[in-house]
């Protein structure tokens, strides 16, 4: 039973990294309607920045707003100068889904040589050892917890009481019209960019700290576990993939405490395909923060 | 104004020149041809097992200078190549194929892991090309492929020299309690078998078998389930994920590691720096015990090899780092043998020279021990038979083409240099053999 407790501990860190990852991913493509499947070379370069910070000397929660920043620029200038231009040429879906994985390889075969194949770690990421009722965590698996939690309020508050909230949530729903209605609908994407990229960024710092040890090969599997909770929750809805995060982060853990440890990624994945044969459309579509203004 | 028309010898060096400007390979079965040769190097170089790959690739930079520097293979220069398996049989095929199908002036193949020997050994066979593989898996112990080639022991005797590391190895009182934390990939889980057998016959428990998923972004609830069943070791090879683990141990632990034992593949410059950065260099140097074939690093062999490797640096940065690897001393000599066979028999026909390596290895009735490929084309123009004993030392092949030889028990200095700290005796080495079955 304590192993259970335990897996139930690690559960709530590894939902609240996914969270994080998965949110942003979700909005990116609910309010720009862009699958970027580079969300996870981002990720994991902007874990990169928060290391050569952190090798500097500097504490790496300074590393983790250098590498939010790092992900929040780099989204940015990826959408304005790739992404963007090929839009305005009418690509299709499928034609952009090619770019972002073209541009994704572009991204790991361009860092391969500045970092190396190898694995690194940051310095001193673990924190004390805390103890409760079977739950063991670190202070800065707490602080990660914490910070997912902040993060997730911050969104709701964003999408629910600002006017730029307000703003996404309406080109979300109708580009056009919101233009039409006076909307600065690119301004709001540009704003997207940013925010969603400054997640994807710090989402990559908390996953490397949680990893100890990463590599640039991580990248693709932080993709797919954010792309996973994003589906599961519906495609384009924030409160959706912050469930999907808490069923494959919970599911990923409890599984390895249940069953064979070297399965626990295809139970979790097991479950999103026989939630995706109930409900094609994810758990939350056409109800979350995303969804058409009612 | 007249034409001037050319003579038919002109024309004919003319013809001569142009086909030696295209450079390419003409065996002939009754001589070495021309061109260059490749080696084709088929390993791992991305996904968990990416560690691999660069290591036989050092080995191959290493030995061709050996090799050009020394008149070539009958004149032609041996370079290296790099064909990419990702550690996944099903993307080792399509390499495999490619890499046959576009060079034609393949002299040997090197590398082919556990994580794709099964598919890609297999296919080398049959287009006739000598290969050095670095898989431990038993089916290779009596295997039918004639161009196959093992210069390491089988995982069994991997397997069985970490047992004997945890109870006969120096420094500490015999473990009785282990548990096994091996990658959930065919090559890591060939230990789990005879390392069971041999520690439960020799009076030891298995506490926990965890096969871990390589890759995965934690290990969090394996380390919680690890530690709940309390081992006094861990015997391990997980690479490309032991510092996540490892550090996720130390982290549940209260800060303290427990003692982990490596297999011979732990023996790398990329896991000495993964584990390093995770745990720390002290807990690293305390805890850590691995197993290796009884190397010298030393002689007219290795100093070449070292030379060579070091220069290679130029080409691979990271090069040097293999100074002590034992896979790539290996590789090394694999593939000086290999050119030696070709020129003994002068022929770049692998169908005449493949039988020839294990002539140059073992050595026949009054051969002359050669350390060099120089020294090797020397004694074989001179018409003397030879050994080739090269930077990895002796090798023994038996009619399988499986070469053996002992364990050393060894750990790392803080600049990552392997050293040794003890050798298993032959009483007690077949004590283990015997336990594992």
């Amino acid at each position: 039973m304590d192993l259970y407790v335990a897996a139930f501990g690690f559960g709530l860190v590894g939902m609240s990294v996914i969270a994080i990852a998965a949110v942003g991913f979700t909005m990116q493509f609910g309010i720009t309607n862009m699958i970027n499947l580079a969300y996870g070379e981002v990720m994991i370069s902007s874990a990169y920045v928060a290391y050569y910070v952190n090798k500097a000397g500097i504490t790496i929660w300074v590393g983790m707003i250098a590498g939010a920043l790092f992900g929040a620029v780099f989204s940015f200038l990826l959408n304005r100068f790739v992404y963007a231009p090929f839009q305005r040429k009418g690509t299709s879906h499928i034609g952009m889904v090619i770019v972002s994985l073209a541009v994704s390889l572009m991204i790991a075969n361009l860092l391969l040589p500045i970092v190396g194949y190898y694995s690194v770690s940051y310095q001193d990421t673990t924190g004390g050892l805390l103890r409760a009722g079977g739950i063991v965590l670190t202070t800065n698996q707490i602080a990660i917890i914490g910070v997912a939690v902040v993060l997730m309020l911050l969104i709701h508050g964003l999408l629910r009481y600002t006017r730029l909230g307000k703003a996404m949530r309406a080109t979300a729903a109708n580009p056009t019209l919101a233009r039409n209605c006076g909307i600065p609908t690119q301004r709001v994407i540009d704003s997207v960019w940013l925010i969603t990229g400054a997640l994807c960024g710090l989402a990559g710092v908390v996953a490397a700290m949680d990893s100890d040890s990463f590599a640039i090969s991580n990248g693709a599997g932080f993709l797919i576990t954010a792309l996973a909770a994003a589906v599961l929750g519906g495609a384009g809805q924030p409160y959706g993939a912050m469930i999907g995060a808490v069923i494959i982060g919970m599911i990923t853990e409890l599984s390895a405490a249940a069953w064979a440890p070297e399965y626990k990624e295809v139970v979790a994945f097991g479950i999103l395909v026989l939630v995706m044969v109930l409900r094609p459309q994810g758990l939350l579509s056409k109800r979350g923060a995303l969804a058409a203004a009612g | 104004m007249s034409r001037v028309k050319p003579s038919p010898f002109v024309s004919a060096v003319g013809a001569i020149l142009v086909l030696a400007a295209c450079g390419g390979s003409t065996p002939t079965g009754g001589g070495l041809g021309t061109g260059d040769l490749l080696v084709g190097v088929i390993a791992p170089f991305t996904g968990a097992d990416a560690g691999l790959g660069p290591a036989y690739y050092a080995a191959c930079l290493a030995a061709a200078p050996s090799i050009n520097a020394n008149g070539g293979i009958g004149g032609r220069n041996v370079k290296c190549e790099q064909f990419d398996t990702r550690g996944e049989p099903a993307d080792a095929v399509p390499a495999a194929n490619k890499m046959i199908a576009s060079n034609s002036n393949l002299m040997a193949v090197v590398g082919c892991t556990s994580d794709e020997a099964a598919t890609v050994a297999p296919i080398i066979d049959r287009a006739h090309i000598p290969m050095f593989c670095m898989t431990g898996q038993s089916e290779f112990n009596k295997t039918p492929l004639k161009y196959f080639h093992r210069l390491v022991p089988a995982d069994v005797y991997d397997a069985f020299a970490m047992v004997g590391s945890a109870l006969f190895g120096p420094g500490h009182d015999p473990y009785k309690k282990a548990a096994l934390v091996f990658g959930d990939d065919i090559g890591s889980q060939a230990f789990v078998a005879p390392a069971t057998n041999a520690f439960t016959h020799l009076g030891g428990t298995i506490a926990i078998n965890q096969p871990i998923h390589l890759g995965a972004s934690s290990y969090r609830t394996e380390v919680a389930a690890m530690l709940k069943a309390k081992p006094d070791v861990i015997l391990t090879e997980a690479l490309g994920s032991a510092g996540t683990y490892l550090k996720e141990v130390k982290t549940q632990n209260g800060g303290k590691m427990i003692p982990f034992i490596g297999s011979s593949a732990t023996i790398d410059p990329t896991w000495f720096q993964q584990v390093r950065d995770a745990i720390g260099i002290d807990d690293l140097l305390k805890y850590y015990g691995g197993v290796d074939l009884g190397y010298t690093f030393s002689g007219p062999a290795y100093s070449e090899f070292l030379a060579n490797l070091n220069a290679a640096a130029s080409t691979f940065k990271d090069a040097p780092k293999y100074k002590q690897r034992g896979s790539t001393l290996h590789l090394y000599d694999g593939i000086i043998m290999t050119a030696l066979a070709m020129v003994a028999t002068n022929s770049a026909d692998a169908k005449v020279y493949n039988s020839k390596i294990l002539d140059i290895a073992n050595g026949t009735s009054g051969a002359t021990v050669v350390n060099t490929y120089k020294d090797g084309v020397a004694a074989l123009k001179a018409g003397k038979s030879i050994r080739f004993v090269g930077a990895g030392g002796e090798n023994n092949f038996d009619k399988y083409n499986n070469s053996q030889s002992g364990y050393i028990l060894v750990g790392y200095d803080k600049d990552g240099n392997e050293v040794t700290v003890g050798h298993l005796t032959p009483d007690q080495t077949s004590k283990l053999i015997a336990a594992g079955g």
